[in-house]
């Protein structure tokens, strides 16, 4: 099975959203398959998600050059273990 | 999703953005695509669960744009396809990742193995999942 082999959603999302330079959180980033579509721009991407399992093969997938910016913890939106004001951009990644 | 939002909202900066990326149920269509083209085989059936998830997420967002915590800048639709090389790989997904979302009628299962079994060679069968993407900022 493929998903989006056209690129419409990476396109229509750069569209959206400038992501040079900025903090993002990603609500429900799975395995991460969103996240590698825009992890290149921001300074730092922070793809949250309740699945353990799901996480562990976005740790595995993480681009090399992308490690230090890229981080993925367990968790959930109804709580997020960061301090007001931290992010520019949040995605509600097929989530809400 | 209220509190979630509003969660967001706590550690977005702001006029930060928040972007709601997700499908929405509506009957989504099963083609048969190749290099000549695609032909529509028919339509799936939207299941009650996923059209009261769509229904509360849409409340949701009413709710905290009524409260003053984000105003949409944004929306549009989009096309997200999923492809399978073949009609019964499509149906072994629907039946074990979409039971509780979407249904295939057996009518349309027939039609598109008909019309993939008559297409080209690089034939592939794919259903266009309707998608909505919104930017709101962060008030």
């Amino acid at each position: 099975m493929q998903k989006d082999p056209e690129g419409f959603e990476k396109k229509i999302l750069h569209k959206f959203v400038d992501f040079s330079n900025k903090r993002v959180l990603e609500i429900g980033c799975g395995e991460g398959r969103l996240t590698w579509k825009y992890a290149g721009a921001p300074n730092l991407t922070v793809g949250f998600d309740p699945d353990q399992d799901a996480l562990r093969i976005a740790r595995a997938d993480s681009p090399y050059n992308l490690r230090e910016h890229v981080h993925f913890a367990q968790a959930s939106a109804s709580h997020i273990p960061f301090s007001k004001e931290t992010f520019d951009i949040a995605i509600l990644a097929w989530s809400l | 999703m209220v509190h979630a939002l509003d969660e967001i909202r706590r550690t977005l900066k702001t006029n930060g953005t928040l972007i709601d990326l997700r499908p929405v149920e509506s009957n989504w269509l099963v083609e048969i695509s190749s290099s000549a083209g695609y032909q529509l085989a028919g339509r799936l059936n939207d299941m009650p669960v996923g059209l009261a998830d769509d229904e509360a997420a849409f409340k949701a967002m009413r709710e905290v744009k009524s409260r003053g915590w984000y105003i949409k800048e944004k929306e549009e639709e989009f096309a997200f396809f999923y492809y399978w090389d073949m009609p019964s790989e499509m149906k072994e997904f629907m039946e074990t990742e979409w039971e509780d979302f979407e249904k295939m009628d057996e009518s349309v299962y027939r039609t598109a193995q008909s019309l993939w079994s008559q297409a080209n060679a690089d034939a592939q069968v794919r259903v266009r999942v309707k998608m909505l993407i919104t930017k709101w900022k962060r008030a």
